[in-house]
């Protein structure tokens, strides 16, 4: 009876309220098969040790396990040591996009020798680079020759520098993206204000950090934002083609020893650790977003 | 009209879902009952060309001719990388599917498969009167069940360039026996400017197989070595632990290739061919390959590993069955798998096995007659050493991987300590009880019952 008294209209437009979600909900089931059955998978297996066929609860015990362990703690560290090739890509970067922004001759050919390492496949600068910076690699030798021994050093052998070669390696490939993104923000500037400067009087250095970069300053931001993500959760390439984590544990990071954890079937280890780096990756991601509206409300 | 539409999508969807449902159901009992060895599509996953250079091209073609012989037979061969050979088939069976055919190296990493339910005893298809010519295969039995097949015999012998070996003043048709004189003859021969004993670790491997071939020495039995790995021994003893000394002490003495660090263990085995190492170990495959470059038996000799403990094992060797075949639980097609593998022990294809790679076929049937080099006769003689253990096939992978590979690592790289060593086994053993209660379990029951 209630319905029946309803107006016709008022049930027409209840009608076409309910319509969008309708049409969303494939792409929400999707979404959630993809994404939400997996995470709430992964954590769920973190209170779980054995086989998936035979799992036993442990409870905390593999998140326990997990920070008593040194090689995670190692892998951790590394992370962090990693980060600081952050600084390193950034600032390189940016140098070399305000020399580009100069037009200077053959810019483009520039721009595409300095980006064309971002767009080789990791695997396999990982492998060119495990021979060239062996004991006795192309590097060594080269230096060797130029009676630089002193500088040929054990890149991937010795465990205080393997990490840093892992960092070089980082910092060499994803140099190039930093460089694109930076020119495309210099040359969106209006040309008015650096013209303007210049009639002022402002000299090179000061046209470049005093006017250019702080109008750019909210892509630095974002930039930085995005490279400490790829820091943290995206270096298993380079690492596993590099060095393996060795040599024993000392260039470990957190992502290889999930991968180690899982392929040796300790799957509750791997996905303790898997939910640590999804708490952390969140938090950047968090970071990111809120940079970038911040980024959007200054433009 | 708008809600008939609605109904009209969900009803199309449920029966398209239902449909499909059908016919994956219809095709999987049609394909279970049809265990045809016929007729029938089979994935393998092959290892074997780092042990015996060749050995790829040897499958491809054995494959061929049997698909010739059994035109409803289709073998698809995925060859596997050393790096992952454990790791990807563990994570891949944890689903419940993967290849038809699976290899793994002997014992530990193809008996926890077998634990875990993802394997099917090979012994259940094929018949004894087949398999008591297979050599090796107590490496494989557990539960009073043969889990594989095993494909070859791999020794590893000790080899010295005998020209670097006259270069420094040492006879050349004499080995080092025992650890004193190969430290003796290394110092003569890094003083002569010659690097004495080449292998690569980037990878692990290296320091794998010293503790194989150096770290056994000590110990009186393979029970021993099985009760260190769940805790009834300490492996922190030196009988089980004293080689990373004896490691350490090479490395110090810059008697190992200054690269050891740096390379892998694949480019460690080219060091002796290439000429640019006096000494090494090398797989009987490699060996071969090594006397085709060094002109055979004038060029190169062969022997036992110098002696370097005081346990019963000191004198063993090392002959393993290395890598073998195994049928998984989930393939729908186990007698055709058994009868190709039945195929590869057939006489013409060990022939050919040993052709084409140098080296010796697991089988009793395998004719002695056709080793005619006398360095291969030599080769031959020490792979049927009476006693023979290889103490890696007897360690959990994850321990294997986690602790036997990075072990080494410390101490070739120079970065941690014996002491160091030591300690991360005895964490790796601990984390494996803790990780996986059930292979703990299996492998103790392994222990006391065989």
């Amino acid at each position: 009876m209630a319905v029946a008294s309803e107006p016709p209209r008022r049930r027409q437009r209840r009608r076409r309220e309910l319509w969008p979600y309708v049409y969303v909900l494939p792409a929400f089931g999707a979404m959630a098969f993809a994404f939400g059955f997996p995470l709430v998978q992964v954590v769920r297996e973190s209170f779980y040790a054995g086989s998936f066929a035979a799992p036993v609860w442990v409870g905390l015990d593999n998140y326990k396990g997990v920070l008593d362990d040194a090689e995670f703690r190692t892998s951790l560290l590394n992370n962090v040591k990693l980060l600081l090739a952050v600084p390193v890509m950034l600032g390189l970067g940016l140098a070399i996009a305000l020399v580009l922004n100069d037009r200077i001759r053959g810019m483009r050919q520039y721009q595409a020798i300095v980006f064309l390492p971002y767009v080789l496949p990791a695997t396999a600068i990982g492998i060119a680079f495990s021979f060239l910076l062996q004991q006795n690699g192309v590097l060594n030798t080269f230096l060797r020759k130029l009676h630089l021994s002193f500088f040929a050093q054990d890149w991937l052998g010795n465990s205080h520098l393997a990490i840093v070669s892992v960092g070089g390696l980082v910092v060499w490939q994803q140099l190039g993206f930093g460089v694109v993104v930076f020119t495309a923000a210099l040359l969106s500037l209006p040309p008015e204000t650096a013209e303007a400067a210049r009639i002022d009087g402002a000299g090179w250095w000061s046209l470049q950090f005093r006017v250019l970069v702080p109008q750019i300053r909210p892509i630095v931001e974002l930039l930085t934002v995005i490279q400490v993500i790829t820091v943290l959760s995206w270096v298993f390439n380079y690492v596993y083609v590099l060095t393996s984590g060795g040599p024993g544990y000392s260039s470990s990071v957190m992502e290889l020893y999930i991968w180690r954890s899982f392929s040796s079937g300790a799957n509750g280890t791997a996905a303790s650790v898997a939910v640590m780096l999804l708490g952390m990756a969140a938090v950047l991601i968090g970071l990111s977003l809120w940079v970038r509206r911040r980024a959007e409300a200054s433009a | 009209m708008a809600r008939k539409h609605v109904l009209a999508v969900l009803g199309a969807t449920l029966a398209v879902g239902a449909a499909m449902f059908a016919t994956t159901a219809a095709s999987q009992s049609t394909q279970r009952a049809a265990d045809d060895p016929n007729n029938a599509s089979l994935t393998y996953w092959y290892w074997g060309e780092d042990d015996a250079p060749g050995a790829n091209a040897w499958i491809k073609k054995e494959v061929a001719a049997y698909e010739k012989a059994h035109p409803k037979v289709k073998i698809n061969v995925v060859t596997q990388s050393t790096d992952t050979l454990i790791s990807a088939f563990t994570t891949v069976a944890q689903t419940n599917s993967g290849p038809d055919i699976a290899t793994q190296w002997a014992t530990l990493p193809t008996l926890t498969p077998a634990w875990n339910g993802w394997s099917v005893p090979i012994s259940d298809y094929v018949p004894a009167s087949e398999t008591k010519n297979w050599i090796g295969t107590a490496e494989n039995m557990s539960g009073g069940k043969l889990w594989a097949m095993p494909q070859y015999l791999l020794g590893i012998p000790f080899v010295w360039n005998k020209a670097m070996f006259k270069k420094a003043g040492l006879d050349p048709s004499k080995g080092p026996k025992t650890w004193a004189e190969f430290l003796a003859d290394a110092k003569k021969l890094k003083a002569a400017g010659l690097t004495p004993f080449g292998m690569g670790n980037k990878d692990g491997y290296g320091g794998a197989w010293f503790f194989s071939l150096i770290g056994k020495q000590n110990l009186d039995s393979v029970a021993q070595l099985k009760a260190a790995m769940i805790g009834k021994a300490k492996f922190s003893d030196p009988k089980y632990t004293g080689f990373f000394q004896a490691l350490a002490d090479l490395k110090k003495k810059g008697y190992l290739n200054s690269d050891v660090a740096s390379i892998s263990f694949p480019q460690g085995l080219q060091l002796f061919q290439q000429k640019k190492v006096a000494m090494s170990w090398v797989t009987d495959g490699d060996a071969a390959a090594a006397a085709k470059v060094l002109g055979g038996a004038k060029g190169m000799g062969v022997g036992p590993i110098p002696v370097w403990g005081k346990g019963k094992l000191a004198t063993s060797y090392d002959t393993t069955q290395s890598s073998d075949a195994f049928i998984t639980k989930w393939s729908k097609h186990p007698k055709a798998a058994a009868q190709f593998l039945v195929f590869l022990h057939s006489p013409q294809v060990l022939k050919d096995f040993y052709a084409a790679t140098g080296v010796f076929p697991a089988d009793k049937r395998f004719p002695a007659s056709l080793v005619t080099d006398p360095l291969a006769k030599e080769q031959l003689t020490l792979d049927h050493s009476a006693v023979s253990v290889w103490p890696e096939n007897y360690v959990p992978p994850q321990v294997d991987g986690n602790a036997d590979l990075a072990a080494g690592e410390l101490i070739t790289s120079g970065s941690g300590s014996p002491a160091d060593a030591v300690k991360l086994w005895e964490s790796e053993l601990s984390k494996w009880k803790s990780q996986h209660p059930d292979e703990f379990k299996n492998y103790s029951k392994w222990v006391t019952s065989g």
